[in-house]
């Protein structure tokens, strides 16, 4: 194949490859170029969220931004209730998370190393900004201590 | 549960979204026929081009002194990670030793090498204590030493292998393998058996052939357009380093090991290893073995069933290039291309644990300060942090597709350039190569799929 075939070629490849890229990627909120190239069904599934975010925000504009919801867990007998599960949040959101238990322990959020104490009748009370992406895990020291599982439940941070 | 995932390391990495999956999928495919198109038609990284760096910067950075001040600092890191592993506090995150082998030396010395040529050699403690061992007992006899024992040709790799494999063990297996103890003491006994290796076969042989961490890094420093000869550090052509591999017994099964590892940590975050783990440990269980036991034997398994498939995946491919004729054995066909499955290596490592490498890579400057987690601070910095918010997880996304398709595109580039050297004929070298396309395509849809998975 002569040299400048060889370079078309390559040309083309990164050409085809940018593009896809482009019309694969899901267009960011304050992006309003790449949006153009979304599938329909996640720019339908991306407007709903869109409505939605502008619709909460034009009614709660004037008041200080909502409570964050409140995600309880429940450690009973040394597991936790329904099993640890994962929490799910969006980077910058403001987190809650209530752990209760029937016996004295030691809560441990990695990552954002928060640790609380927690006793029968005095619950846990975690709240911050989540502002590192990726996957921390909760867990609890006694269980660790004793050799069984530790993990309470899972934060999971996504980008915004 | 991987352990090193849950004692030593605070926060994992979410799994790549699926358009970037499918991406990323559609690149690899549209780079292999492209690479097909394009690469040259001579065989190119087979022949030697190598000159030292200019100005006289290779002599001094190759000289005795620098050599003796380097292999020193090995010696003392060496003394540090043991003292701290036996005397220090027992909880992995506050010792020094388990950040310093798994993050530091084991992830760290990988991009280093890469990057900056076969550096592991240089810092190596037993190395620079077995030469030094080596240089008193020839002053103190007045006279040479018996010569070492000839390295047995049909060890080959296989020592290496062997100890990837333990080392893989005692990270992903071992209920306590992030025990600061328990890393101390296999120190000691890895240090035993280095040391009754370097005698029998002379220090520098087995360096070269047989020790694991030497042989491991040295792989992944063939990647560097950086090498040292005679004293000499100089540059050769980028690959060329790879192309000069010298396989042997055991090779391939070391590549295994490296993949296979990496897989299996990975798959064991995802449900098809959570899914089936359960059931094997009952299994265990039933047979009378305590539940612990039964969890470490049922990782074990998975560890080494990984290994064995992600090796006859590569058999198989080799077996399918052997098919288009030219008279090679399987045996002959699978150490030819087993350097193209080192770029492959170094994406499965990269991908999988850059994040890792990062974040807890900080640990560093605070165990620096607090080598014992008593309380101690040596440099000041005994109070630093580890700064979660370094890289988003869109940056992390982005970088571990491209190391995949980076590391595809250079162990295709290899295994062209050997099929040519190979093959008299153009034909059979070409369709050998769809052969061992596949198989890269199989081992970087592997990648992708893992990092889709994780945590998932």
């Amino acid at each position: 194949m002569p040299r400048n075939q060889r370079i078309l070629l390559v040309v083309a490849a990164i050409v085809v490859a940018v593009i896809a890229f482009v019309i694969a990627q899901p267009g960011d909120d304050d992006d309003e170029g790449q949006s153009a190239g979304n599938t329909p069904a996640q720019t339908e599934s991306q407007a709903t969220t869109n409505d939605e975010a502008e619709a909460t925000e034009t009614e709660t504009e004037p008041s200080p931004p909502p409570e964050p919801e409140v995600n309880r867990i429940r450690i009973r007998g040394g597991s936790v209730a329904g099993g640890a599960k994962d929490i799910e949040v969006t980077r910058g959101d403001t987190v809650v998370i209530v752990v209760s238990s029937d016996a004295p322990d030691d809560i441990h959020l990695h990552g954002y190393d928060i640790e609380k104490e927690v006793a029968p009748g005095r619950p846990a009370r975690f709240r911050f900004k989540a502002n590192a992406e990726g996957a921390f895990e909760i867990e609890s020291h006694v269980a660790e201590d004793a050799g069984r599982d530790p993990l309470v439940a899972r934060l999971v941070v996504q980008p915004s | 549960m991987s352990l090193i995932a849950h004692g030593l390391v605070a926060r994992s990495d979410l799994p790549i979204p699926e358009w970037l999956f499918g991406w990323a999928a559609a690149m690899v495919l549209v780079v292999s026929f492209v690479a097909l198109a394009v690469l040259w038609p001579q065989p190119r990284l087979e022949r030697e081009h190598w000159r030292p760096l200019p100005g006289g910067v290779g002599r001094v950075l190759g000289s005795r002194p620098v050599e003796i001040l380097c292999g020193a600092v090995g010696v003392v890191l060496l003394g540090v990670v043991v003292y701290a592993g036996l005397r220090g506090t027992q909880s992995p995150t506050a010792n020094f030793a388990p950040t310093f082998i798994y993050v530091i030396f084991w992830l760290g010395l990988v991009p280093a090498s890469v990057l900056l040529g076969d550096v592991y050699k240089a810092f190596n403690p037993w190395r620079a204590i077995g030469r030094a061992v080596g240089w008193t007992a020839g002053r103190v006899a007045r006279a040479d030493l018996p010569a070492p024992l000839t390295y047995p040709d049909r060890l080959g790799h296989w020592p290496a292998a062997a100890g990837v494999f333990a080392f893989a063990v005692m990270e992903l297996v071992v209920s306590n393998g992030d025990r600061p103890e328990n890393l101390a003491i296999a120190t000691l006994i890895y240090s035993a058996l280095t040391f009754v290796a370097m005698a029998l076969y002379g220090v520098e042989t087995w360096i070269d052939r047989g020790d694991p961490y030497s042989v491991y890094f040295n792989l992944f420093s063939r990647l560097s357009p950086i090498e040292t000869r005679d004293q000499v550090v100089g540059l050769r052509r980028p690959l060329s380093g790879l192309a000069a591999l010298k396989p042997g017994p055991g090779t391939v099964p070391l590549l295994a090991v490296m993949i296979g590892s990496v897989t299996f940590d990975g798959a064991s975050e995802a449900p098809i290893w959570t899914g089936i783990a359960p059931d094997i440990a009952s299994f265990f269980q039933d047979v009378g073995v305590s539940p612990q036991r039964a969890l470490e034997l049922t990782f074990f398994v998975g560890l080494t069933g990984t290994i064995v498939l992600i090796y006859c995946f590569y058999r198989l491919g080799v077996v399918g290039a052997k098919s288009v004729g030219g008279g090679f054995t399987t045996g002959r066909l699978a150490r030819a291309f087993v350097h193209s499955l080192v770029p492959i290596a170094l994406a499965y490592v990269a991908a999988h644990y850059f994040t890792l490498l990062l974040f807890q890579g900080q640990g560093l400057s605070f165990l620096a300060s607090d080598p014992l987690g008593d309380g101690s601070d040596l440099f000041g910095t005994a109070d630093s942090q580890i700064d979660y918010t370094l890289i988003g997880a869109n940056a992390t996304w982005y970088w571990q597709v491209a190391f995949v398709v980076a590391g595809h595109v250079v162990a295709l580039t290899l295994a062209h350039d050997r099929a040519l050297a190979l093959y008299d004929q153009a034909k059979l070298a070409v369709r050998s190569q769809y052969w061992m396309l596949a198989v890269m395509v199989g081992f970087t849809s592997l990648a992708l799929w893992l990092l889709s998975q994780a945590n998932a």
